[in-house]
């Protein structure tokens, strides 16, 4: 039965891209309403809203999900990562660049999803392989490019990472050298390539591998 | 099968002399889209906006007999409900235009009246607070219906015994025509050889990734309206709601006119100045005076509800009209050329309720409703030598257009456009064509990406037919058919003319030879050797993309009057140029490429460029907005050509304030100074305050200098292009591979090679899942069956090969060189693909005379399994 707005409300505590909100919803709502209409984050995108074709595609604990098929409550005391978190002080993060780079997109109402599940891909495997990129990028649907041009997105982003890791440890390296010892153990390999991918805090664990 | 997976490998002319066109400069709109600040139509909202539910028919065909509105009415958050009874009241009904002969074009509410035509068909639409209570209390109206037997397939639309869906119709075939070019009796009788084979294409659907949306706000202050929506075209969808809003009595209208003059003398005026400019059309309004009286004979309400709302149009003042502002918008690829009836339902509701509105549809009602595509069938007949050579051709089109027609294109316009464009770029002495529509009690028929592709698929296919039955090589039999270089320029047999850029047939054999085409048979029965069943697929085709000068007029007398393009262009104070385009793009990049064309028409940076679109109040008027693969042509041109004008205004102001002769001046880099005396320049803002100075109005000005100018395409021409696919079938499975695809195609210059391929590889990949996976369902009784994305299936990144991409450019002096690509992708690639499947599976035996192969249709044809249905 129906029942109207101020019925069967919920308080529901989520952290969204680093920020914390308390908010009282309806218990029916989505984590992709409350992101979009609660939160005002319209960069997330409803394109069927019975989870196939990907475009509303969030992280939630690092994972990627169909924000349309998750209720808000679910998602409560979460953290969730949006399109919105992408940019690094105001410009493309790594995946956006490499995305723009290639001309990845057409009308772009898909690009939250891809962009989202890109991240969830190379955070958990930094170096997939074609066949790999587009096993994992099949639960995204685009109309428009033909796959071609987010596939090769995607691996410009991986070699820019590449590129970026490595110049990150040169960079650590000439610091090494330059300071203590023990400061080189500080700067694992491994960590470094973690930063250059873009891999924050939540990235990595638990995600889907292909 | 040699390369198996062969990269990007994009043979790119290098432009001459700008420096952006030519290059795959990096899209401008990116810049917002990527970082998640795009402004879709979802996202916006407005002040005290209430939301749109629609109530929807579960029947295809039923009476009305009762709407109950009662308890949604009394539901909490509820402002209103509509039904077909208020819609009458309030509005004009939709009456079609189009006065072709033997056309019944229905006149029909954007809310069902008296009977329900299709599942899904809107019957009341709920106003509540939010989408969550309209949609509750969308279940709450309690709808009677009678139902009537339907008509679900072609066959039952042809049958007479069936109830008319359309009763003044009087059946269900709403459209008749025939054309005959030459003396096709003599020379089919004459004919050596004879080949005809019936082709099936299934009903197909867009399905753009952002569904339709409006949200109508209505700015309370001064009444004004502004519809924000995903629409290819602001400018047609703001006249289409003001003439079926505008419902006041004739003797109302008549009354306000009497008191203005003037405004019926201006209309008189520019109508009169208009059909001057353009003879055809008004040759072709004669001519369709006897067409227009049968039409009002046979439904005399028509020219009653016609008047009522063209006076009522005539009579308002430019402030009672709607204003448009297109968004961001999510994909169309032609169905957003199109005006729903559940948006003009959500926008007469608004305008009723005196409160801003919102309506976004959901999946499920945009895969039962928001448009359907290519339902056809032709029976295609050559006439040939026995060497193959075509004498004649005749084809016979039935296309399904489902219950509604579409407005403002009916598809019946696209069987004029099947018409004209079936010969291609072969050699057809002799044409007969007829056509026929029927009404279905299915979804609305919309333009689909080359809504007429069905020409390119059933002669494509019937080369390989043909080829097969005289015992000549399918490359063969076209080579001899095809049009070359040295036959141009010639005329089609029905009308318009191929130019020496029409280059299909560099394109067929530049495919060959990358194809390696000679080796196939020997490496096909190698691959059959070792147990792998694989084929190999031609198709060519044109596209008039924008056509010929007066292309349209070949399909309909008079319709190239409305398809020239306009642009204005301003320099503005602060130093910036603006491009103004009545185009609207939804993925395409104008953002990017008119800037490219204008910023080296100047000599600035691209950042100096502002393109802007969509809005109604600004942009000049155009209602063909963006479609037809016309942009980069017509859009393309017209820019060239204004910012031509703009930069001789700028160097007008430049010299004086330089002292030195005009025609001593260039500009690099957005500073204009002496050919060769760089160090002493002028930046544009220094010109715009000079200009700016010049204006008689004084005070606070921002435009210094604008410029319009409209284009009719020039020259225009043609896009032409090969495919060829090679595919792999598991006969265990069903299931189609494609190892390999090649597209070799000819568009002119390339203004942004990235964008190009871009689009041609999308029209492939729809192409590809039309015949692999997509297919709009209905059963025998006319429900639908594939309401979810589970049912109807977009192909993935799985799906989709790497598509090998060279381009050609036939060397030409014309200016803004520039042809469309945007449907091409999707007109080859079924027939390349189809082509390729029947090719792997002959030896079997299978004969592939419909466009939809999915795994069980594909071991059927190979014999593996019996017919399932």
């Amino acid at each position: 039965m129906p029942s109207p707005d101020t019925a069967d409300m919920v308080s529901v505590s989520i952290t969204v891209n680093s920020r914390l909100s308390t908010l009282a919803i309806e218990s029916r709502r989505t984590l992709a309403e409350l992101i979009r209409e609660d939160l005002g984050l319209t960069g997330t995108h409803l394109g069927c809203e019975h989870g196939i074709c990907g475009a509303c595609t969030v992280l939630m604990e690092g994972e990627p999900v169909r924000s349309c098929l998750v209720l808000a409550v679910q998602a409560s005391g979460t953290a969730v990562e949006t399109i919105e978190s992408l940019a690094e002080d105001g410009r493309f993060g790594p995946i956006q660049q490499a995305m723009w780079e290639n001309h990845s997109f057409q009308c772009a109402f898909c690009a939250p999803g891809f962009l989202m599940t890109t991240k969830a891909l190379l955070a958990a495997n930094p170096h997939p392989t074609r066949q790999e990129i587009r096993e994992e990028l099949s639960g995204n649907l685009c109309r428009c490019t033909g796959y071609a041009s987010i596939i090769a997105g995607v691996e410009a982003a991986i070699s820019a990472a590449a590129i970026s890791a490595a110049a990150v440890a040169k960079a650590a390296v000439a610091e090494a050298d330059a300071a203590a010892a023990a400061a080189v153990a500080a700067v694992g390999p491994s960590g470094i390539a973690g930063v250059a991918v873009g891999g924050s805090g939540v990235g990595g664990s638990g995600v889907r591998r292909g | 099968m040699g390369r198996a997976s062969v990269g990007r490998a994009c043979v790119v002319a290098r432009a001459t002399g700008g420096r952006f066109v030519g290059s795959s400069v990096r899209r401008v709109e990116d810049r917002r889209l990527l970082v998640g600040e795009g402004r879709y139509v979802d996202d916006i909202v407005v002040p005290d906006m209430l939301y749109a539910s629609f109530v929807r028919s579960p029947y295809p065909h039923a009476e009305l007999t009762s709407v109950d509105t009662a308890a949604a009415r009394a539901h909490p958050g509820v402002s209103a409900v509509l039904t077909g009874t208020d819609m009458v009241e309030i509005s004009n009904p939709y009456i079609g235009l189009l006065s072709l002969p033997g056309l019944y074009e229905p006149g029909f509410y954007s809310l069902a009246t008296d009977r329900v035509r299709y599942v899904g068909d809107p019957v009341a639409v709920v106003i509540a607070s939010s989408r969550r209570l309209a949609e509750d209390a969308a279940e709450l109206v309690v709808v009677e219906y009678k139902p009537l037997a339907a008509v679900a397939t072609m066959g039952q639309a042809l049958d007479t015994a069936r109830p008319a869906i359309w009763p003044k119709a009087k059946g269900n075939v709403l459209y008749n025509a025939s054309n005959t070019y030459g003396n096709v009796a003599e020379v089919f009788a004459d004919a050596p050889r004879v080949v005809t084979q019936r082709f099936r294409q299934h009903r197909q659907s867009n399905q753009p990734m952002e569904t339709r949306g409006v949200v109508v706000e209505i700015d309370q202050a001064t009444g004004s309206t502004t519809v924000h929506s995903a629409t290819q075209s602001a400018h047609m969808l703001k006249w289409v709601l003001a003439l079926l809003s505008d419902r006041q009595s004739i003797h109302q209208s008549l009354r306000r006119l009497a008191t203005d003059r003037e405004r019926p003398k201006q209309f008189a005026a520019g109508a009169k100045a208009f059909l001057g400019r353009n003879p055809e059309l008004k040759a072709a309004n004669k001519a369709s005076v006897p067409t227009m009286l049968r039409q009002t004979l046979a439904d005399p309400g028509r020219l009653v509800h016609l008047q009522r709302a063209m006076l009522a149009l005539l009579s308002k003042s430019p402030g009672d009209r709607p204003e448009v502002k297109a968004p961001d918008i999510g994909g169309a690829f032609g169905t957003k050329g199109m005006v729903s009836r559940e948006e003009v339902s959500v926008y007469l509701a608004a305008r009723h309720l005196k409160r801003s509105v919102k309506w976004i549809e959901d999946r499920n009602e945009h895969l039962l409703g928001g448009g359907h595509a290519r339902d056809e069938a032709i029976e295609l007949s050559f006439a040939l030598t026995n060497d193959g050579i075509l004498l004649g051709m005749r084809a016979d089109l039935t296309m399904d257009v489902g219950a509604y027609p579409g407005v403002p294109f009916n598809a019946v316009l696209f069987c004029e456009i099947i018409r004209v464009m079936i010969p291609g770029p072969y050699r057809v002495p002799v044409l007969q064509f007829t056509s026929r529509a029927v009404a279905s009690n299915k979804g609305t028929v919309v333009p689909y990406r080359g809504p007429w592709a069905i020409e390119t698929w059933v002669r494509e296919r019937m080369w390989d037919v043909a080829a097969r039955e005289l015992g000549i090589d399918r490359a063969e039999i076209r080579r001899r058919n095809m049009i070359g270089a040295a036959e141009l320029p010639t005329r089609m047999v029905t009308g318009p003319e191929l130019d020496v850029r029409m280059s299909a047939r560099a394109t067929l054999d530049r495919a060959l030879e990358l194809s390696d085409y000679a080796g196939w048979d020997a490496e096909q029965a190698a691959a059959r050797a070792a147990g792998r069943t694989l084929g190999l697929g031609i198709s060519t085709f044109i596209e008039a993309a924008p056509g010929p000068p007066g292309f349209f007029n070949h399909v309909v007398p008079g319709f190239a009057a409305i398809t020239n393009e306009p642009a204005s262009m301003t320099l503005n104070a602060d130093g910036t140029v603006s491009v103004f385009t009545q185009q609207v793009p939804h993925g395409q990049g104008h953002e990017t490429t008119l800037a490219q064309v204008a910023a080296d028409q100047l000599g600035v940076p691209i950042e100096q460029i502002r393109v802007r679109y969509g809005d109604t109040r600004v942009t000049p008027f155009g209602i063909m907005g963006t479609g037809g693969s016309r942009s980069a042509a017509m859009a393309g041109g017209v820019v060239t050509f204004a910012a031509r004008e703009l930069k001789d205004r700028i160097l007008d102001v430049a010299a004086h304030l330089l002292e030195a002769a005009k025609e001593d001046l260039t500009i690099t880099n957005g500073r204009i100074h002496v050919l060769g005396v760089p160090s002493i320049d002028l930046g544009f803002e220094t010109v715009a305050a000079e200009a700016i100075r010049r204006l008689p109005t004084s005070g606070d000005v921002d435009e210094a200098i604008r410029v319009t100018q409209e284009y009719d395409g020039g020259e225009g021409g043609w896009a032409q292009a090969t495919h060829i696919c090679w595919v792999e079938v598991d006969l265990t499975t069903g299931f189609v591979t494609i190892p390999r695809y090649l597209v070799v195609e000819d568009c002119g210059e390339l203004i942004n090679p990235a964008i190009v391929d871009g689009q041609i590889r999308g029209g492939v990949a729809q192409g590809i899942g039309a015949v692999l996976y997509e297919r709009v369902a209905y059963d025998t009784d006319g429900q639908i069956q594939s309401g979810t994305f589970m049912d109807y299936l977009i192909p993935t990144s799985m799906e989709i090969p790497d598509i090998e991409i060279h381009h050609l450019q036939t060397p030409s002096t014309i200016e803004a060189n520039y042809r469309g690509v945007g449907e091409g992708g999707m007109v080859a690639a079924p027939a390349a693909l189809t082509n390729a499947i029947e090719n792997a599976l002959q030896h079997l035996g299978a004969r592939v005379t419909e466009q939809h192969l999915p795994p069980s249709r594909i071991l059927e044809l190979a014999g593996i399994i019996g017919h399932l249905a």
